[in-house]
C-alpha cells in the first residue's frame, strides 16, 4: 500500500516539526525578559510570593526539564493551563494577588476548542468568497496571455496585493457598516457578522491565486493536448472546463497548502480588528497578556493544523492528477 | 565594449548577461514605467518634504487639531494639504515620516531574509545529503510557525526597537528563499562548470561563493522586490498592533491605530495614510511584478 507509506512517513516528519515548533516557542518564552508571574500575581505582590508562585509552578526549573514536562502533558492531549484567564469565563483583569474568588485557570485546549470553530467558518467563507472573485480574473487572464485581460488581472493583482489588510478592514467598516448600514461589523452576534471579515481576507488572498490561476492556465493552454483537443472537435468551453482547468487546480492546491500561514497572519489581524471572538484575537490577547501556556498552545495546534493540511493538499492533487507520484 | 561597432546589434543583445536582459524586458513593460515613476516621485517626497516645508511631524498645535484635508469639510487650509490630527500634528509630513521608516525596514528585512535564505539554501543544495535534510526540515519547522505569530511572540515579550523589528521579520522570511535557493543550487550543482571546477581541485568553498552564488543570485534578488512591499505590510501591522516603532515617531501603523479612535469625527487620520501606502505599495508590486515576469520569460525561453 503505497498511500499507507506515505501516510506514515509524512505524520512522521510532521510529528518531527511540531516537536521544533513547540521547542522552539518554549524556548524563546522563556529566554525573553519579562516575568509571567509577576503579571499574574498583580504589582503590588511582594517579591518573595512571587518566587514562591514561581517555584510551586515549576517556573525556575531549567528549561529542558519544564520542556520534557510539557512534553509529556502535551503527549497526553494536556496542553496545560492559561495562566490569567480564569475557567468561568468571567473578565480578566486587576485580580489582586491575595484574591480569595480567584477560581481555577481555564485549560487551553478548553480555550482554542471554544474559538477554533469561529475562526474556521471566517477562513472557510473567506476562502468562497476569495475563489468566486479570483477564478473568473484569473482564468480570463490566463487564456489570453499578454493581451488586456492578462494585463488588467495583473494590474488588479497588483493593487489588491497592496491594500493593507487592517486599512481596508477600517475603511469597509466605515463605507459599509457606518456609512450605508449594510452589514454589521464589529463582534460577533450571528452569521452576519462573519461577513465583512471574510470579504477583507479574501480581498487578501485573491491577487495570489489570480496570479497562480493565470500563470497555470497560460502554461496548459500552450500544451499538445490542447491543440490535439481542438482537433478532436471539443468546444472551446470544454477545452478550458475539462482540460485546462483540472490542470490549473493542482497548483492552485499547493499555493493554498503553502500559503496557510499567510492566511493565518491575516486572520489574526482581521479578527482583531472587528473584535471577532476567533483564534486570532485569543493569539493577541495571549501575546499582550503573557499568556505563555496559551501561545506554546496555539503555536502547536496551528503547526499541527499546517501539517495535516499539506497532507491532505498532496493527497487531493494525487487523486486530481495521477500522474504526481506520492 | 568596442566591439560593438563592428557585431550587429543582435549578436550584442545576446551577449548581455542574464541579469540586464531581465531588466530591459522590465524596463520596456508598462507597468514597470507607471510603478518606477510613482514610487521615484514617492521617494522625492519622503526625502526632502518635511525638510523642505520646514513642518515638524511630531509638533502639536491644538489650535489647528482634526482640520480636514484639501477641499473635504469645513474648515481646510492650504498649509496642511492632508489635515491634521488630534493634537494638530500635520498629516502629510506624518505620512511622509512614517514611509521613510517604512521603507527603511522593508529594505533591510528583505536584504536579511534573501541572505540567510540564500545561505541557508546554497549549503543545503550544495552539499545534499545529511546537512541538506536537515536544513530542510529546520526550513519546514520554521514554514509552518506562521510568521506573524512568531513575531508578535517575540516582540511582544520583548521591547520593539527598529533593528528587533528588522532581525525579527528578517528571521521570519527567509524558508521561501532557502528552497527556491536550494533548488536552483542543486540544478546548477550538476552542471559541467562545476564538475570542471572540481576536477581543477577548486574548493566547495569557492565553487560555492565565486561560481555558482553570483549566478543564481541576481535572479532571486528580482524576486525579492515583490517581498519589499510585504515587509512593509507586516512592518505596519506590528505598528497597528502597537508593536512596531513605537510613538511619538511617526509609522504607517500607529497613525492608522491613533486614527481609528477618531473615525467618526475625523476619518481623515485613519484612512489618508493608508492611501500613500497603498500608493507606495502598488508602485512596488507593479515594479516586482514586471521584474517577475521578466524573469520567467527569459527564464522560460531559454
Amino acid at each position: 500500500m503505497p498511500i499507507l507509506r506515505f501516510l506514515v512517513r509524512r505524520l512522521f516528519q510532521g510529528a518531527i516539526i511540531v516537536f521544533l515548533v513547540s521547542a522552539l516557542i518554549f524556548t524563546l518564552l522563556r529566554i525573553v525578559p519579562g516575568d509571567p508571574v509577576r503579571l499574574m500575581a498583580g504589582g503590588m505582590a511582594p517579591e518573595a510570593l512571587i518566587e514562591q508562585i514561581a517555584t510551586e509552578m515549576g517556573l525556575r526549573d531549567p528549561i529542558y526539564e519544564q520542556f520534557g514536562r510539557y512534553v509529556g502533558g502535551v503527549l497526553q492531549g494536556d496542553l496545560g493551563q492559561s495562566f490569567v484567564r480564569p475557567a468561568n469565563g468571567a473578565a480578566v483583569g486587576g485580580a489582586s494577588f491575595d484574591d480569595s474568588t480567584r477560581s481555577e485557570r481555564a485549560k487551553v485546549l478548553d480555550l482554542i476548542a471554544q474559538t477554533a470553530p469561529k475562526t474556521i467558518q471566517l477562513a472557510l467563507l473567506a476562502m468562497v468568497f476569495a475563489l468566486i472573485i479570483a477564478v473568473p480574473i484569473g482564468v480570463w487572464g490566463g487564456l489570453n496571455p499578454g493581451r488586456l485581460p492578462d494585463r488588467l488581472a495583473l494590474y488588479l493583482s497588483s493593487v489588491l496585493v497592496s491594500l493593507p489588510n487592517f486599512w481596508l478592514g477600517i475603511v469597509l467598516a466605515l463605507l459599509l457598516s457606518v456609512k450605508l448600514n449594510l452589514l454589521p461589523a464589529i463582534g460577533y452576534k450571528g452569521f452576519a457578522y462573519t461577513i465583512l471579515p471574510a470579504f477583507v481576507l479574501a480581498l487578501e488572498i485573491a491577487p495570489f491565486i489570480i496570479r497562480n490561476l493565470s500563470v497555470s492556465v497560460a502554461g496548459v493552454m500552450g500544451q499538445n493536448f490542447i491543440d490535439i483537443a481542438r482537433v478532436r472537435g471539443l468546444t472551446r468551453n470544454q477545452i478550458i472546463f475539462r482540460h485546462a482547468m483540472k490542470n490549473s487546480a493542482v497548483p492552485l492546491l499547493n499555493l493554498l497548502g503553502v500559503q496557510f500561514s499567510m492566511l493565518l497572519g491575516g486572520v489574526l489581524v482581521i479578527e482583531f480588528i472587528f473584535d471577532y471572538p476567533g483564534l486570532g484575537l485569543l493569539t493577541i490577547n495571549a501575546v499582550m497578556q503573557r499568556d505563555f501556556p496559551l501561545i506554546q498552545g496555539i503555536a502547536v495546534v496551528t503547526a499541527a493544523a499546517f501539517v495535516l493540511i499539506n497532507i491532505v493538499v498532496d493527497l487531493l492533487a494525487t487523486t486530481i492528477d495521477p500522474r504526481l507520484d506520492y | 565594449m568596442s566591439s560593438i561597432d563592428i557585431t550587429p546589434p543582435r549578436a550584442a543583445a545576446r551577449e548581455k548577461t542574464v541579469s540586464a536582459r531581465i531588466w530591459h524586458l522590465a524596463l520596456s513593460s508598462v507597468e514597470f514605467r507607471i510603478g518606477l515613476v510613482v514610487f521615484t516621485v514617492l521617494l522625492l517626497a519622503t526625502l526632502f518634504y518635511p525638510w523642505l516645508s520646514g513642518i515638524d511631524p511630531l509638533k502639536m498645535a491644538i489650535r489647528e487639531k482634526l482640520l480636514p484635508p484639501l477641499f473635504l469639510g469645513e474648515g481646510w487650509s492650504w498649509a496642511h494639504p492632508l489635515g491634521t490630527d488630534q493634537l494638530g500634528r500635520d498629516m502629510l509630513a506624518r505620512a511622509l515620516v512614517g514611509l521613510r521608516y517604512s521603507l527603511l525596514i522593508g529594505i533591510s528585512t528583505t536584504v536579511l531574509m534573501v541572505m540567510i535564505g540564500a545561505m541557508v539554501g546554497l549549503f543545503a543544495g550544495y552539499y545534499g545529503g545529511r546537512v541538506d535534510t536537515v536544513l530542510m526540515r529546520l526550513t519546514d519547522a520554521q514554514l509552518s510557525i506562521p510568521m506573524i505569530i512568531l513575531a508578535i511572540t517575540i516582540l511582544g515579550v520583548s521591547r520593539p526597537t527598529i533593528p528587533a523589528i528588522i532581525v525579527v521579520l528578517g528571521l521570519a522570511g527567509w524558508p521561501v528563499y532557502a528552497r527556491v535557493m536550494r533548488s536552483t543550487v542543486m540544478a546548477e550543482r550538476k552542471k559541467e562548470y562545476v564538475r570542471g571546477a572540481m576536477v581543477l581541485g577548486a574548493t566547495d568553498l569557492r565553487i560555492m561563493f565565486t561560481l555558482i552564488l553570483p549566478l543564481v543570485l541576481p535572479p532571486m534578488c528580482f524576486v525579492a522586490v515583490l517581498d519589499i512591499a510585504r515587509m512593509m505590510i507586516f512592518e505596519s501591522v506590528l505598528g497597528f498592533l502597537g508593536l512596531g516603532v513605537q510613538p511619538p515617531t511617526p509609522t504607517f501603523g500607529n497613525i492608522i491605530a491613533d486614527g481609528r479612535k477618531y473615525l467618526m469625527n475625523a476619518w481623515w487620520i485613519a484612512t489618508m495614510p493608508g492611501v500613500f501606502l497603498v500608493l507606495t505599495l502598488t508602485s512596488i508590486n507593479l515594479m516586482g511584478a514586471a521584474l517577475e515576469r521578466a524573469r520567467n520569460a527569459i527564464y522560460g525561453g531559454a
